[in-house]
């Protein structure tokens, strides 16, 4: 807490600074920024679901809960806020990668990003997007990818959005978040607290013991257009954390776990003729603690610094022809109880080029190599084109080589590590359709994707747990996506918005489907808006999911389907303050996402937002 | 069933009073009773523990027995290390995972009560006079991987359970880890050994508590037994004899073919161990490492192969842990190396334990 204090007055001094040093220059540049630009430039046939703050506030501050019930990506969670893992389009917890301002942010020790540790109050959108993106995104992109993204706004703005929620099990939620700027610079500030005692009964008349959690995270971003050529963008993330793992009995052993992450990110962009040039220099800090017995006062602990410099330089070579070359080299320091220290350091270059030709045809073509001294990297590839064929109709097509590198714990854990690891590998492919009808769109995705050399690990006779490059894995499934908005006479509003996924995803040596995949999933969110009146009603139905790897039925989780339903009025002369509540799980599902890890029922929230 | 279960009764009841000699003193009046006297279990480990009894003729297999027997009871927890017995017809089942006990009759597999407080991270259980000694590893801090460089102190320890009341009553440090436990002529033998590190047997009186006798062994002994008044012990790549009673080491056998061996049984003279998929046997007091296996099984498991491995009264007993994330199985071999049968039982399967 007393880092997170200086981190704020540094802030402020930073912003003063900004402020009073400011001068007004004529700008050429969008007025909106987001420097994970990729995103969007680089999506050529791809589907991408994207969240905004406004909309996150209809859901819960843990990123699990908000995707879980609004995107294809089905998540294993040991219990609310425990946890939580993905399986993206049928793919296992390590292959779905993280960006952070479009910075990787997987851990360097697992490979995964715990979906329970990051608060969604402390972005500005969130975005989805299916498929492999090692091209540009690097590591673990297989199943797909998730962006946590701070927008800058160049406008003459100063506005503040509070927004507190409070609910059952003593759950606080907090979001602040504060913009600030002109068109000449920006500022953007979110500050989020999130806390539950997280005690909600069982079925079985037992309760979720040792589950409670508390994170605090602040978000900075700063963007400065020096003239109409230059700008400078800081962007900087605290994270402080700390979560007990839940109890399946009274009797185990309570563990619990602290996180410091921060994320900083400094870059200058500049143009010059046809150029732009992006400078990135980028810091991340990933700490956590484990403490194992909370009878002992010991813990173990990980610690990876890294630092990324990038270049990225793009030329228009006509308007309708992009090159784009990025070249980046990332070192990791590594240091954990179990892990010794170990460096490393990755270079990796990427030439993307994207090409307009006539109105409704553009493709792109992407490749990239990277080097490195502990594995053998492989040459990846992404190509992809999209056709409109009329107005309501347009085509994607996309294919791909994606690739996981080994961790730091896949090859330095003591005694178990195997330095002889190969990265995963997944070629893929995929064929969209998207349909618009005025305010409907629907979009329609099918996909194969081939994994090979899946790491795993596996427990040995002396007890000791080891990875190997074990499984081949195949994939292939369709995802859809449906939105359509219509608003009628009298004020009344009406959105909807929904997602299906099928997914099968086969062991290959034994044809058995993955453990924990569900073939179903679908997720619907309908809104409904009257005059000062809101409305969200959310619906989440995941199919039943085999545990065991020989898909004996037996031991399935059941099927479940579950509901929230939230209601908001606006108060006030000019309907600054919205006073709100929620109800989760209003059908009162049982349910399990982990054999044994029950999911809480029935609960209530309030909340209060406030606009300034 | 019910007459199948008479006819073996009747069949092998003369293997079953030999079989539970060592564990109740008037069998001549007490026919155990219950749906599981004439067989053995095979222990899950899990996820969840469970426990498939096999029938000594093989022919009658059945899942998750304690389940079966108690239907509203909770599970037997997460993990189940190992199994050991009283001499009152009792069978404790040990979960490392939730640090619990679970106390059920041996031939019923009925519920009789749990231990879930004073255990953290128990292993294994022995019984003598009334009283258990089970093995707990408590924290992982102690553990610095590097044999050369042993941790300062270790955080293990024996928990003493009164079985009248089933509640530790006590505790017994042993200044090394603790894993398998033994009671021989009415002292304790524990292995400090743990995952390969350590180099310890330590004796303990149970009339003091105390530990009498640290015998200094290979490092990394993964099984030991006792016999004939010596402890033979088993790590990697030595085979080593002690004299029970004064500790010094009577000989040593350090393997040169043969590397990652464990599972260490004696029965009949003979010691058996495994190494990879295959069984050895050789001579109990041997000095010379067998030329070739007696047996070799097939398995697909990347590091599970002889997950659970037994030797008794003429039959070999292996356990196969598979992927961990399905159902596996055991195979039963006669001691001349043929194959009886291979039986699918539950997850993890990691040891053998007969009535």
């Amino acid at each position: 807490m007393k880092y997170l204090k200086n981190y704020i007055i540094i802030s402020v001094m930073l912003l003063t600074l900004s402020v009073t040093g400011q001068e007004r220059v004529f700008t050429a540049l969008d007025s909106v920024y987001l420097t994970d630009s990729k995103l969007k430039e680089f999506s050529t046939g791809r589907n991408l679901i994207s969240i905004s703050d406004s909309l996150l506030r209809n859901n819960s501050a843990l990123l699990t809960n908000m995707l879980n019930f609004n995107t294809p990506v089905y998540f294993k969670e040991n219990g609310l806020g425990m946890v939580s893992s993905p399986s993206f389009r049928g793919t296992g917890a390590s292959q779905t990668a993280v960006l952070w301002n479009g910075i990787n942010i997987n851990s360097q020790f697992n490979g995964q990003l715990d979906f329970n540790t990051v608060n969604v109050g402390a972005y500005s959108e969130i975005s989805v997007r299916g498929g492999g993106g090692s091209v540009v995104y690097g590591t673990g992109a297989i199943g797909g990818s998730v962006h946590l993204n701070t927008r800058l706004t160049y406008e003459d703005q100063q506005t503040h959005n509070l927004f507190l929620q409070y609910g059952s099990y003593n759950t606080k939620d907090a979001r602040y978040h504060f913009k600030l700027g002109t068109d000449q610079w920006s500022l953007n500030l979110a500050l989020s607290r999130n806390s539950s005692d997280n005690d909600y009964d069982y079925p079985n008349d037992s309760k979720n013991l040792n589950g409670q959690f508390e994170n605090t995270a602040l978000n900075v971003g700063l963007g400065f257009k020096i003239n109409n050529k230059n700008s400078i963008r800081i962007f900087s993330e605290l994270f402080d954390g700390e979560r007990h793992f839940s109890l399946i009995r009274a009797s185990e052993t309570a563990t619990k776990y602290q996180d410091l992450n921060s994320k900083n990110l400094l870059e200058w962009e500049s143009r010059f003729g046809e150029f732009t040039s992006i400078t990135r220099l980028a810091y991340l800090d990933e700490y956590y603690k484990y403490f194992g017995n909370l009878n002992y006062d010991s813990f173990t602990f990980g610690r990876a610094q890294t630092f990324i410099a990038k270049y990225d330089l793009s030329y228009s070579v006509t308007d309708d022809l992009t090159l784009n070359t990025v070249l980046t080299n990332t070192n990791t320091t590594g240091e954990g109880s179990s892990l010794g220290e170990n460096d490393r350091n990755i270079f990796a270059a990427a030439l993307l080029m994207k090409h307009q030709l006539g109105s409704d045809f553009k493709y792109e073509l992407g490749f990239r190599k990277e080097a490195t001294a502990n594995y053998e990297s492989p040459f990846l590839f992404s190509v992809g084109a999209t056709k409109d064929f009329s107005d309501f109709f347009s085509l994607n097509v996309n294919a791909s080589r994606n690739f996981r590198i080994p961790t730091y714990n896949d090859l330095y854990w003591s005694s178990a590590g195997n330095p002889d690891l190969h990265p995963e590998k997944s070629l893929q492919g995929q064929l969209g359709a998207v349909l618009n009808f005025n305010s409907l769109r629907l979009n329609i995705t099918g996909y194969y994707n081939s994994v090979r050399d899946m790491i795993r690990w596996l427990p040995g006779s002396d007890g000791v747990w080891r990875p190997v490059n074990e499984d081949e894995v195949q994939i292939y499934g369709l995802e859809s996506a449906l939105n359509w908005f219509k608003n009628f006479k009298y004020n009344h509003q009406v959105s909807l918005n929904a997602t299906y996924a099928y997914t099968l995803s086969e062991n290959k040596g034994t044809g058995y489907q993955l453990i924990y995949v569900p073939f179903h999933k679908a997720t619907a969110s309908l809104n409904y808006n009257y005059k000062r009146l809101h409305t969200n009603l959310q619906f989440l139905y995941v199919g039943s999911v085999f545990t065991r790897s020989d898909n004996n039925s037996r031991y399935n989780l059941n099927a479940y389907s579950v509901g929230n339903f939230s209601l908001g009025y606006r108060l006030g002369k000019s309907e600054k303050i919205e006073l709100g509540w929620r109800i989760n799980n209003f059908l009162d599902t049982e349910y399990q996402s982990v054999e044994n890890r029950w999911m809480p029922g029935r609960n209530y929230t309030m909340y209060l937002n406030f606009k300034l | 069933m019910k007459i199948n279960k008479l006819t073996l009764l009747a069949l092998l009841s003369v293997f079953i009073l030999n079989s539970c000699s060592d564990d109740t003193d008037d069998l001549i009046d007490q026919v155990p009773e219950g749906d599981y006297t004439d067989g053995f279990f095979v222990l899950n480990e899990g996820g969840i523990g469970t426990v498939t009894y096999i029938s000594d003729d093989l022919s009658n297999v059945e899942q998750d027995i304690f389940a079966s027997a108690n239907p509203n009871a909770a599970d037997l927890g997460a993990y189940t290390q190992s199994i050991f017995f009283d001499d009152n017809n009792r069978a404790y089942i040990i979960s490392n995972g939730s640090n619990l006990i679970t106390v059920v009759d041996r031939y019923t597999f009925e519920l009789i009560d749990v231990i879930d407080e004073g255990l953290t991270v128990p292993k294994y259980g022995v019984v003598y006079k009334g009283k258990a000694y089970v093995t707990n590893n408590n924290t992982f801090d102690d553990y610095t991987y590097d044999n050369d460089n042993p941790p300062a102190s270790y955080d293990d320890f024996i928990a003493v359970i009164d079985l009248e009341t089933l509640s530790v009553e006590s505790t017994i440090e042993t200044d090394s880890y603790t894993e398998q436990i033994e009671e021989e002529d009415g002292l304790i033998y524990v292995n400090g050994s743990s995952f390969g590190y350590g180099n310890t047997i330590n004796v303990i009186n149970p009339s003091s508590n105390a530990v009498v006798r640290t015998i200094s062994t290979a490092f990394g002994v993964n099984s030991f037994d006792i016999e004939d008044g010596s402890i033979y012990t088993l790590s990697s790549n030595a085979y080593e004899v002690f004299n029970k009673d004064n500790g010094e080491q009577i000989s040593i056998l350090e393997f040169s073919d043969l590397s990652g061996a464990s599972n260490l049984v004696l029965e009949d003279d003979k010691a058996y161990f495994t190494v990879n998929r295959s069984v050895y046997v050789m001579e109990q007091n041997s000095t010379t490492e067998p030329e070739k296996a007696l047996l070799t099984y097939s398995s697909t498991s990347q590091y599970g192969a002889m997950y659970g491995f037994a030797a008794k009264d003429g039959r070999i007993y292996i356990a196969d842990g598979g992927d961990f994330s399905s159902d596996s199985f055991v195979e039963i071999y006669s001691t001349n190396g043929s194959l009886l049968k291979n039986i699918t039982v539950g997850l993890g399967p990691n040891g053998f334990y007969f009535n």
